[in-house]
């Protein structure tokens, strides 16, 4: 390899067919007399600029190419052909300077200029790269191996207090990477809620083979109108306006109304729902607005999330209790939920989640939304990466979507967990994410195999590392269900 | 002997004319030889300033004088293609330069061969031989080349009779594209033979008995030489006559009479020249056709080259595609060097350029020009 050129944080090497060089894989240009060198990324490889090159293309495109009208042969004797091919095949590697090494200091500045004949240019393997940037693996997390078969872990301190985002398209694993970390986290004794939007993370205590595993008991699943039931006196008149004004769209007048109605009630400690029908019945208002209320309520009632029975309902103080001293998932389980009831417990959750936090009840909690914005309200998204981070929610959205979170979330994001993207927008999207440049997102994203991740940020000290999620003993749910399988 | 090479004749796939194995042998132990000169010595390759170019430039073109002939005769003559099968050969030789070192220049030359039978074009590539050529080394060189292209070498006129270095590259060239022309002369029968050029002997690159000896051969074989020049200088009264046929409808022959076969003392003029428009198009062609052939023969022979191959502004496909195949590109030159490196340590350098280092951005044009 050979240093080509450098413009700004861009290097250019020349490489030649025998250097086996991929997308993402590292190099290391050095000059041992200065004991200086770059680490430097390959993001993208194109093949060198050959003088001539258009010209042997045309005269040789009927070699081998089949065409029986116009064939022969070479009496090359000095084999010249094969170092013609060695130079047609050559190639260009884009690479971005990614630090500087002086005196085996690292420093992000991209300034030095190597020499061109001077220099070396190696690989730098992973293990090597990792040796160098220093990553602190107090609790790592095992995420799978690089291209070089070179184990590839995370710190779950990395996570902790910071804003995430898994994003990638459809069936290329970003659910299980978010299921990965999930089992970790917990691993580590760290408390989960899984905001679980297709019912993936159901069956996370059990075992590929059916039977339970691990952390069995330390996975709830709990599911909406099932083993999910709250009564209204467990709710805070905050929790429930919120819930009637953004998931369903309350007007202010009658939101003042149902104010007085449930002060009413609380005061008679009747907070049922039978009582609250009663009490909008009977409640001295206009008739519009007692429309309203009913409709609303009515909502609330065939939502089946709310019942008057105490026996039957949850108390998530109790199961967060259950999940704070040795760590464990909260899943709630909003498969076959509609959209306003998904709503409704969504915002019942958080503002519980709230509550707790701000009670100092919990330390601080971990939250995995997958395709957050078919429930999350708008207002809440600010509120999550800003606000409720300060409470102790962590938030790591997983989408399929990238265009559905805001782009001061990925300009905020601490960590980007990027699979594969071909669509042009998704890529212009997510290369808006600050912890790296946008042609390094586009260019290595757009190639990255199934079930490779393009780990971003902190979790990496900014150096960008391809990895091949390792596979998990957990059973699958998120697999589509298919019309036409094979039958046994 | 420095390096003993053993190296097989290329089979016949494609039932290609037979080359003489010798040559091949002889160039590739002299190829070697020659480089390994330039090895032991400081090995190292200065990149010349020249535009790479595809092929020497021509020697000036020799024409005959029309001005003040009283008998000149000019035929046109409309042409029919004739659908019979008829095998279309035809060569060229390319030769680049490579690089100067401190005692010589280094040249690469190929050859290529292109064969049209049955509605297939085939081809035959030769080369490239890279020869270090020295002051040392050029007569031995020379020699085989002229050995192998059918020419006597004299023992009393060797140092004589080479060229100045400068002049190797052009005679080299020359004279490998004889030794294959020859061969397929030789090893084709009842075929149309494509040379790229005229038929103009008595130069230093083409002497009478050589063209003459390679008319005769294809003649014994029933084939019919037809030779193109490209770019002509063809003249009537200072007008072009490429120019006259224009007004002519395509295929026909413009066929000259009259002109003195033997301008000087020593060339001849051994075709019959022609202006050929074979299609329609902006191009015309000075074509020379063996003299020797009876003129129906020749006509003829040109109508089956209109039946029997591709024609693109009047210009054969076969020896379009043999030009195409001799050619160099810069990316091989590359190559060529690459493989200099690798084999024998000889590293290419770029020389400073005395025009560049005098005169600034006004020192334009090649280093030696």
């Amino acid at each position: 390899m050979r240093l080509y050129r450098k413009e700004g944080n861009t290097v250019q090497v020349l490489s030649f067919p025998t250097e086996n060089i991929e997308k993402g894989d590292y190099l290391l240009i050095e000059e041992p007399k200065q004991n200086k060198a770059l680490i430097t990324q390959v993001i993208d490889i194109q093949f060198a600029n050959i003088p001539g090159i258009l010209e042997e293309l045309l005269r040789d495109s009927t070699n081998g190419s089949g065409d029986e009208h116009l064939n022969g042969q070479d009496f090359d004797p000095l084999e010249v052909a094969s170092h013609i091919t060695y130079i047609q095949d050559s190639r260009l590697l884009i690479c971005k300077i990614r630090a500087n090494l002086d005196n085996e200091k690292l420093s992000p500045s991209s300034a030095w200029m190597p020499s061109r004949s001077q220099s070396i240019i190696k690989r730098l393997p992973t293990a090597s790269l990792l040796k160098l940037i220093k990553i602190n693996y107090s609790l790592p997390i095992p995420l799978g191996e690089t291209k070089d078969e070179a184990p590839l872990n995370i710190d779950a301190t990395a996570l902790d207090g910071k804003l995430n985002i898994v994003t990638g398209k459809k069936e290329t694993g970003k659910s299980h990477l978010s299921k990965l970390l999930v089992l970790s986290l917990v691993g580590y004794g760290a408390p989960i809620v899984v905001l679980d939007l297709n019912g993936e993370y159901a069956n996370l205590g059990y075992g590929a083979d059916g039977k339970k595993n691990e952390y069995n008991n330390r996975v709830n699943v709990l599911t909406p109108g099932e083993n999910f039931r709250v009564t209204l006196a467990q709710m805070k008149l905050r929790v429930m306006l919120s819930i009637l004004i953004h998931a369903l769209n309350l007007p202010g007048t009658s939101a003042r109304e149902f104010r007085r109605i449930w002060q009413f009630l609380d005061e008679r400690a009747a907070l049922t729902l039978h009582e609250l029908g009663e009490a909008i019945r009977n409640w001295r208002c206009n008739q519009h607005v007692r429309d309203a209320l009913f409709s609303r309520y009515y909502a609330l009632v065939n939502s089946g999330f709310f019942t008057d029975n105490p026996s039957d309902s949850v108390s998530l103080e109790d199961c967060f209790q259950k999940i704070r001293s040795g760590g464990g998932a909260l899943v709630i389980n909003l498969r076959d939920t509609s959209l306003v009831d998904r709503q409704i417990v969504v915002e019942y959750v958080l503002g519980k989640l709230v509550d707790l936090l701000t009670q100092l009840k919990l330390r601080a909690v971990f939250l995995f939304a997958e395709e957050a914005h078919l429930y999350l309200r708008e207002t809440y998204w600010d509120d999550i990466v800003t606000r409720m981070r300060h409470f102790g929610v962590f938030t790591t959205f997983v989408t399929n979507q990238p265009d559905t979170i805001r782009e001061n979330i990925y300009r905020q994001a601490d960590n980007v967990f990027l699979f594969s993207f071909t669509n042009e927008h998704d890529l212009e999207t997510v290369s808006r994410a600050a912890k790296v440049d946008a042609e390094t997102v586009k260019s290595i994203a757009r190639d990255l195999p199934a079930h490779h991740c393009l780990v971003l940020g902190t979790a990496m000290k900014d150096f960008p590392l391809v990895v091949r999620v390792r596979a998990l003993n957990v059973q699958t749910m998120g697999q589509t269900r298919l019309f036409f399988t094979e039958k046994d | 002997m420095i390096q003993q090479t053993q190296y097989t004749p290329t089979p016949s796939k494609y039932n290609f004319p037979q080359l003489d194995a010798a040559l091949p042998t002889r160039f590739i132990e002299l190829s070697l030889r020659s480089i390994k000169n330039i090895a032991s010595q400081d090995a190292t390759l200065y990149q010349p300033y020249e535009t790479i170019t595809d092929s020497i430039e021509p020697s000036e073109e020799i024409t005959p004088v029309f001005q003040g002939q009283t008998k000149l005769k000019l035929n046109q003559i409309p042409l029919k293609p004739i659908h019979e099968e008829t095998p279309v050969v035809a060569v060229d030789v390319s030769s680049i330069k490579i690089g100067e070192t401190t005692t010589g220049i280094l040249l690469a030359i190929r050859g290529a061969i292109v064969w049209k039978k049955q509605r297939h074009y085939h081809y035959l590539r030769i080369g490239p031989f890279p020869f270090h050529i020295t002051e040392e080394n050029k007569q031995e060189i020379y020699q085989l080349f002229r050995q192998y292209s059918l020419e006597t070498p004299t023992e009393n006129n060797h140092t004589a009779s080479t060229p100045s270095l400068i002049h190797m590259q052009t005679r080299i060239t020359t004279l490998l594209e004889r030794w294959l022309q020859m061969s397929v002369a030789t090893q084709s029968q009842n075929s149309l033979i494509l040379l790229d050029g005229s038929l103009t002997a008595g130069t230093s690159d083409s002497p009478t008995h050589i063209v003459l000896q390679l008319l005769e051969t294809a003649r014994n074989q029933l084939n019919t030489v037809l030779a193109f020049t490209k770019i002509t200088r063809l003249r009537l009264h200072g007008h072009r006559l490429t120019d006259l046929i224009e007004n002519c409808t395509p295929p026909c022959l413009l066929e000259m009479d009259g002109y003195p076969i033997a301008p000087t003392n020593t060339i001849q003029f051994l075709g019959n020249i022609y202006v050929a428009k074979l299609t329609h198009g902006n191009c015309s062609f000075r074509l020379d056709v063996d003299r020797k052939t009876p003129r129906q023969q020749a006509i003829e022979a040109i109508q089956r080259l209109i039946a029997n191959d591709i024609l693109a502004e009047s210009y054969p496909e076969t020896l379009r595609l043999a030009h195409i195949y001799s050619t160099f590109t810069a990316n091989e030159v590359i190559a060529i060097q690459r493989l200099l490196a690798q084999t024998h340590g000889i590293k290419t350098v770029t020389r400073p350029n005395i025009r560049r280092l005098l005169f600034g951005p006004f020192g334009k044009g090649p280093e030696g020009g």
